[in-house]
């Protein structure tokens, strides 16, 4: 195998739940690309390593790291469309695109994932209830699979591949590039304005009746004790419409990398959560923010994720039906009344779309909750999955890595079963596996 | 302005094409692969706004250079620089390799560049500030078990440029010569290495800000002058002793 370039490395989720080591490769070339997949029997693609689950890689398979193919194939600013390969990372797209004032709404909240990623994630942005997800701006794909060869995907070809392949988190073979329908984007910079709430139902009112006007709403709540859960912020991002003139994202290097020790616990996050409402409430109700605060807000504030510690986090996201939402959180709070657990992080936005296979899309309310990894924390976290039945919800693998394939079966039912099926019609020995395809079952 | 770049497919010689299509020159790219030389193309044009000729070529083969770049006139026209980030290398490159493998890798590695560079001399010799910028490697720094044809033609490499640099005929071109150490590319991915790996993206923006020195003949990384120093002084009985790997 060292002759197709492969190094051995120690490797972790990007939430730090799972590391393990792996054999990956990095082609730099088209004829690289194809050789590298001949050298092993089972491959998976990896991108920035930035989703929170292993999807990049397993210890079974050759992970193939598709970043040196990173360039802008075409280009026509009329028709509005661009082909660029899978490695290019989203701050490198969006430092052209900007440019001629188009972009894709549908970006993922960090700007070194890469395209590849965030069509096998079958991302989404903030404005996912306005927008939906990526999949809603592509329009064709260029795979490589080992036995199939090249594909050329899209509505008119290959239609049931191209399917499977967004979300399908690599499980159908390297993508190495995706055509986009780009939308146009008078301005890169943003007035985001603010309201304060009390409760989860406050939250959802203004969710879904400022959502119609505005570019982004999503919420800020608290969930460090029962007595304020809920309480918070709604954020409202408006495109300013001044057209201005597009100022080059900055790259910066900025690090993951957790502290020995975790520095998240009831008593930070309570004073933290404090100050954060307490700066909210002091300062201006609109403001005017630049592009990458906005759609990138982890950006530069990678110390959220490093306070974690060694052992991490693990992300819940859920959509609920807009129905079902308050007396879901009814139940979650009984929940949490027993167990009290640590949650870093809750938000809630709208979301659009048509939930298929393996995707996490619907027109439903997306929820997200951080949460210290620890004991009680996951015995918390298995009392929700129980309820996901009950309140016909869906859980996201591509943030929780904790998910049993009980849990995806019951929650994706049938378009599990399809994903599987159809997945197994087109790859009978089925290559392209990663650390949560084995583990569920895919 | 217009440069040749031979070996722009990947590497250094990516990354080089990369610089100079920044700087808003046009570009010549030669390589074997096509599909990675449109995709560099394509990428580079829609960004900068300039012109590139994509070449696929075996540059092993006198004949091929002739009869694919030095006899088309609109690729070779008007050029200001011609860059040779190329090395061809064989994994079973030992004292056994055989005569066509050996040729190969001479041609590809020395011949083929001296050739093009007496064909190409006449038209940069025209041009202001024009160079030639080629690159050896600290194999040829020892002969030793391993890499043992392309060691020699590297070193012979080196040889020519210098000779260049005493010649009148090409005073009038910018000649540099840079020999290479370990760098962050595929060919040094997956080996173990025990020195640190140099940055390609920093070569090339040495190698551009150098391209009008008069003469220039270094080293990078930086750190390989000294270990060169070193191994001129101890003795050649005792590096076979020490059989250096």
């Amino acid at each position: 195998m060292n002759k197709y370039l492969t190094e051995n490395k120690k490797i972790f989720s990007f939430d730090k739940s799972f590391s393990t080591n792996i054999t990956f490769s990095q082609p730099d070339k088209y004829k690289l690309l194809e050789k590298i997949s001949h050298t092993s029997d089972n491959l998976i693609n990896i991108g920035s390593n930035l989703s929170y689950s292993p999807l990049g890689f397993s210890r079974k398979s050759l992970s193939i790291n598709i970043k040196n193919f990173d360039r802008i194939l075409h280009f026509d600013k009329r028709e509005k469309t661009i082909t660029v390969e899978a490695g290019l990372t989203l701050i490198e797209f969006l430092n052209f695109t900007l440019k001629h004032n188009l972009w894709i709404p549908q970006l993922p909240g960090y700007p070194t994932i890469t395209i590849g990623g965030a069509v096998a994630a079958n991302a989404h942005g903030k404005s996912c209830g306005k927008h939906g997800t990526i999949r809603k701006s592509i329009k064709s794909i260029l795979l490589f699979h080992k036995t199939h060869g090249w594909l050329n995907l899209s509505e008119d070809k290959n239609k049931e591949i191209f399917d499977l392949t967004i979300g399908g988190i690599g499980l159908t073979g390297t993508i190495v590039s995706v055509t986009f329908e780009l939308t146009e984007i008078k301005s890169s910079k943003f007035i985001t304005k603010k309201k304060e709430v009390n409760s989860v139902e406050d939250s959802l009112k203004l969710i879904l009746d400022e959502s119609k006007d505005a570019s982004y709403t999503y919420t800020w709540n608290r969930a460090d004790n029962l007595s304020n859960f809920g309480k918070g912020i709604v954020y409202k991002n408006y495109l300013d419409q001044n057209l201005n003139n597009f100022e080059k994202l900055k790259e910066e290097k900025n690090q993951f990398k957790p502290f020995i020790f975790p520095m998240w616990n009831k008593f930070s996050i309570n004073i933290i959560n404090s100050l954060y409402l307490k700066l909210n409430k002091l300062t201006k109700s609109e403001k005017n923010e630049n592009f990458l605060n906005v759609i990138f807000p982890f950006y530069g504030k990678e110390n959220y994720f490093n306070f974690f510690g060694k052992k991490g986090f693990i992300e819940s996201q859920l959509l609920v039906s807009e129905e079902k939402l308050n007396s879901f959180i009814e139940e979650f709070k009984n929940l949490f009344e027993k167990f009290e657990p640590t949650i870093t992080l809750f938000s809630l936005k709208n979301m659009s779309g048509k939930q298929k296979f393996l995707r996490f899309e619907d027109n439903k309310i997306c929820l997200t909750f951080d949460y210290v990894n620890n004991k009680k924390n996951l015995l918390f976290m298995s009392k929700i999955d129980n309820l996901y039945n009950k309140y016909n919800i869906t859980p996201s693998i591509i943030k929780d890595s904790r998910i049993s394939k009980e849990i995806l079966r019951k929650s994706y039912n049938e378009e599990l079963t399809r994903f599987k099926d159809e997945l197994f019609k087109f790859d009978k020995k089925r290559i392209y596996q990663s650390e949560i395809s084995n583990r569920l079952e895919i | 302005m217009k440069y040749l770049i031979i070996g722009a497919s990947s590497g250094l010689g990516k990354e080089l094409a990369k610089k100079f299509a920044e700087e808003n020159n046009d570009l010549v790219i030669v390589s074997r692969d096509e599909r990675d030389l449109n995709a560099i193309k394509s990428d580079l044009e829609i960004k900068h706004k300039i012109k590139i000729d994509v070449l696929p070529l075996n540059f092993s083969s006198i004949n091929e250079i002739e009869d694919k770049l030095l006899s088309n006139n609109n690729l070779i026209s008007n050029l200001t620089g011609a860059l040779f980030p190329i090395g061809m290398m064989f994994d079973n490159d030992n004292l056994n390799l055989s005569v066509e493998n050996i040729s190969k890798l001479t041609n590809a590695n020395f011949i083929s560049i001296a050739y093009t560079i007496q064909k190409i001399k006449k038209i940069l010799i025209q041009k202001e500030n024009a160079c030639i910028i080629g690159f050896g490697s600290v194999s040829g720094f020892l002969g030793r078990d391993i890499n043992v044809t392309y060691a020699g033609a590297k070193r012979g490499l080196e040889s020519y440029f210098e000779s260049m640099a005493f010649d009148e005929e090409f005073e009038k071109i910018n000649i540099q010569f840079y020999t290479l150490g370990y760098l962050a590319t595929n060919l040094s991915f997956g080996k173990d290495l025990k020195l640190p790996k140099g940055s390609v993206k920093k070569l090339s923006n040495i190698v551009f800000n150098n391209r009008i020195a008069k003469f220039k003949k270094t080293y990078y990384p930086a750190y390989w002058m000294i270990i060169h120093l070193i191994l001129k002084i101890i003795p050649f009985s005792i590096l076979r002793i020490l059989k250096i790997k």
